[in-house]
């Protein structure tokens, strides 16, 4: 099986929450990503804890995208 | 795919045999929740834990005496499993759990067939357990990193 990368969304600044969610690929720093109704700029990529299984546990920082 | 097969990419059951992952396969049931449906309401007693195979949803603390505005703790999607608090340590829901996406597609086992199955299969029941405990601590990282 590939690898299942569980990822911690934060946003940077404002008040929205973040998210956690399993991606299929690894993001990238630039990639835009969308959590529910908002779409982001992934900033920071840092393995959170090390890897178990097919898994991958990773803390990825976004900021905003202004409209 | 099989739901077996989908589940094997659920951390919760990460490192369990096929022959295992099946006994879990036969004590779910599919649920499709709709856009602004509650699934579970802070302070109600809750017995079932949840798997998103699809779809987000909002963990919200409600407002109470403390903390008098409601506010999203987080967001939780593909992959993720909620309401595993209640079902272990039998308290009232934690938080309350709305769908934000256009529906989110569930997967709910009933708590008395989740202990049942641990306590019958004790590999089994050591896996989830270790794997719930390691979820918990992901969400709490997540939850300190926000407060950065």
């Amino acid at each position: 099986m590939s690898t299942i990368y569980k990822v911690s969304y934060v946003v940077q600044g404002g008040d929205h929450p973040g998210a956690i969610l399993n991606e299929d690929k690894k993001p990238e720093l630039g990639q835009r990503v969308t959590l529910g109704s908002n779409v982001f700029e992934v900033v920071e990529i840092v393995d959170l804890m090390p890897a178990r299984g097919d898994f991958s546990f990773l803390h990825v920082t976004v900021k905003s995208i202004p409209s | 795919m099989t739901l077996s097969a989908t589940l094997s990419q659920v951390e919760l059951f990460e490192g369990l045999e096929p022959d295992e992952l099946e006994k879990i396969v036969a004590i779910c049931e599919e649920r499709t929740i709709a856009a602004g449906q509650v699934v579970a309401q802070q302070g109600d007693a809750g017995d079932e834990l949840f798997v998103i195979l699809e779809g987000l949803v909002e963990v919200v603390h409600e407002e109470t005496p403390e903390d008098p505005a409601p506010r999203t703790v987080v967001n939780l999607g593909h992959g993720q499993v909620f309401g595993e608090m209640a079902l272990v340590d039998f308290g009232p829901r934690s938080a309350t759990v709305r769908v934000i996406s256009d529906n989110a597609s569930l997967q709910v086992i009933p708590r008395e067939a989740f202990i049942e199955v641990c306590e019958s299969h004790h590999h089994l029941g050591y896996v989830i357990m270790r794997n719930m405990a390691a979820d918990l601590s992901f969400k709490l990282r997540h939850q300190h990193l926000i407060g950065r």
